[in-house]
């Protein structure tokens, strides 16, 4: 019985609609809100494909209900690019082979996107720990580390560029 | 992997909680953080027909220091009091632990009472609130009862809160000069469950040691009057003789190695930490 209305803020655009009590956030933005960007992996928080932000924190979408994000703001990986052009991340995760499949990649792009934001200059290490929390089952780590490295001193170095 | 149907009930206060915990009993759960609970539900493990989101409870986001211990409230999450700058100084012991607990989506959303009323023998928040002899405090409609930890962790996932009772609040005592802390751990895989895990508070020359990960419950020791390598000697001597439990990723040895090298590694950082904060 969908008895529960949430309403969202998905990416900037206010949504709404009607779930179960049972609803878990993950197959909310999914099956009722048609943003299918956001992958269900295992549906139990160990996986991390389903990693997004709930008002500026980073969460497991499949460890919340529904009714639980009513109010809230929520990014998904089809916040991430702008105006159809790939986001420095997502062009780096290209250039480094980032990704086979592609079904781990949105959770990662959220948790790498937070992990740069907190941390302008992560050595290797921290990029590691920061993203322990998502698995990768097909093309493994380093190519992912490789791109979030890459785009931290990008950054960098466009941020030294414009105080320059 | 769908949890089955349930009724949920957002709660607004304490005693709207407590009156339908009375009411439902063991037919209700209560759900904050929820990053044991969903999933639990999510396998069916627990299905319960009503869940109580205690979320909107404003008076249970509060935590801060009285009575000489660290109050932290039931919908505290995590995350929140990781990043309080004053943790360290407060109860060095928790600033320790919390990167060892899960990851930090996981942390963001999981509290800190949640962790305690699941009761896992293996989760760092269970060993810290032993292993500092902290309390917890459940409320009914009847009466309000702190519980120390020893009273409280009765098995593995098991805990003297009664069906109509909610835990409002958990109580870290605050950390004493002069006092030493150490806390080390091995898991498989970053962020998952202690395989053992190690706490220690030292005392001058009286220690308290903890193994989470071994047995049903968080194992506490007392030393009293033992210099480093006493200790130490003791330490080993504890891990060739307690019961501990044997899974297939693990042998009941390598839990006793990893309980004498990482309580090794934990005497010295406690010895350390007593040194480098003494004055």
């Amino acid at each position: 019985m969908k008895d529960y209305t949430a309403k969202v803020k998905l990416n900037g655009v206010e949504r709404e609609a009607r779930c179960e009590a049972r609803t878990t956030l993950i197959d909310f933005i999914r099956h009722e809100l048609g943003a299918t960007g956001t992958h269900s992996g295992c549906e139990h928080g160990v996986c991390g494909a389903c990693t997004i932000k709930v008002d500026g924190k980073v969460v497991r979408s499949c460890l919340m209900f529904a009714y639980q994000a009513n109010g809230t703001e929520i990014e998904t990986v089809e916040g991430i690019a702008t105006a159809g052009q790939l986001s420095d991340l997502q062009l780096a995760f290209k250039k480094h082979h980032a990704l086979q499949c592609g079904f781990c990649t949105p959770g990662f792009l959220i948790a790498a996107n937070e992990l740069l934001q907190n941390n302008h200059s992560p050595s290797e290490l921290e990029v590691r720990e920061g993203l322990s929390g998502n698995l990768c089952r097909c093309t493994g780590y380093v190519g992912i580390v490789a791109a979030v490295l890459e785009v931290a001193q990008l950054r960098l170095m466009a941020k030294g560029a414009n105080h320059a | 992997m769908k949890p089955a149907s349930f009724q949920v009930h957002l709660v607004q206060s304490q005693d709207e909680a407590i009156g339908l915990l009375d009411q439902f009993g063991e037919d209700a759960r209560v759900i904050a953080g929820g990053q044991t609970l969903v999933p639990m539900l999510a396998m069916r493990v627990a299905s319960p027909e009503h869940l109580i989101d205690i979320n909107q409870i404003a008076d249970l986001k509060y935590f801060g220091t009285s009575n000489g211990a660290l109050q932290v409230g039931a919908c505290v999450r995590q995350a929140e009091l990781e990043a309080w700058e004053n943790l360290e100084q407060v109860q060095p012991l928790l600033k320790m632990l919390f990167p060892w607990i899960a990851h930090t989506p996981i942390r963001n959303r999981g509290t800190v009472c949640g962790s305690i009323a699941h009761a896992d023998p293996s989760a760092e928040l269970v060993l810290a609130l032993a292993v500092l002899d902290g309390s917890v405090v459940l409320a009914s409609k009847k009466r309000k009862r702190v519980v120390k930890a020893k009273d409280f962790f009765l098995g593995a996932l098991q805990t003297d809160r009664q069906p109509n009772e909610l835990i409002t609040a958990v109580q870290f005592p605050i950390a004493i000069k002069k006092m030493g802390y150490g806390f080390k751990e091995y898991g498989y895989r970053h962020g998952d469950f202690a395989v053992v895990a190690v706490a220690i508070t030292k005392s001058g020359s009286d220690w308290t040691i903890g193994f989470g990960g071994v047995n049903d419950t968080v194992q506490i020791f007392k030393l009293q009057n033992q210099s480093l390598e006493e200790a130490i000697q003791s330490l080993n001597q504890l891990a060739s003789e307690i019961e501990v439990q044997e899974d297939p990723t693990t042998s009941s040895g390598l839990r006793r190695h990893l309980m004498r090298t990482l309580g090794k590694k934990a005497c010295i950082q406690a010895s350390e930490f007593e040194r480098g904060h003494g004055s």
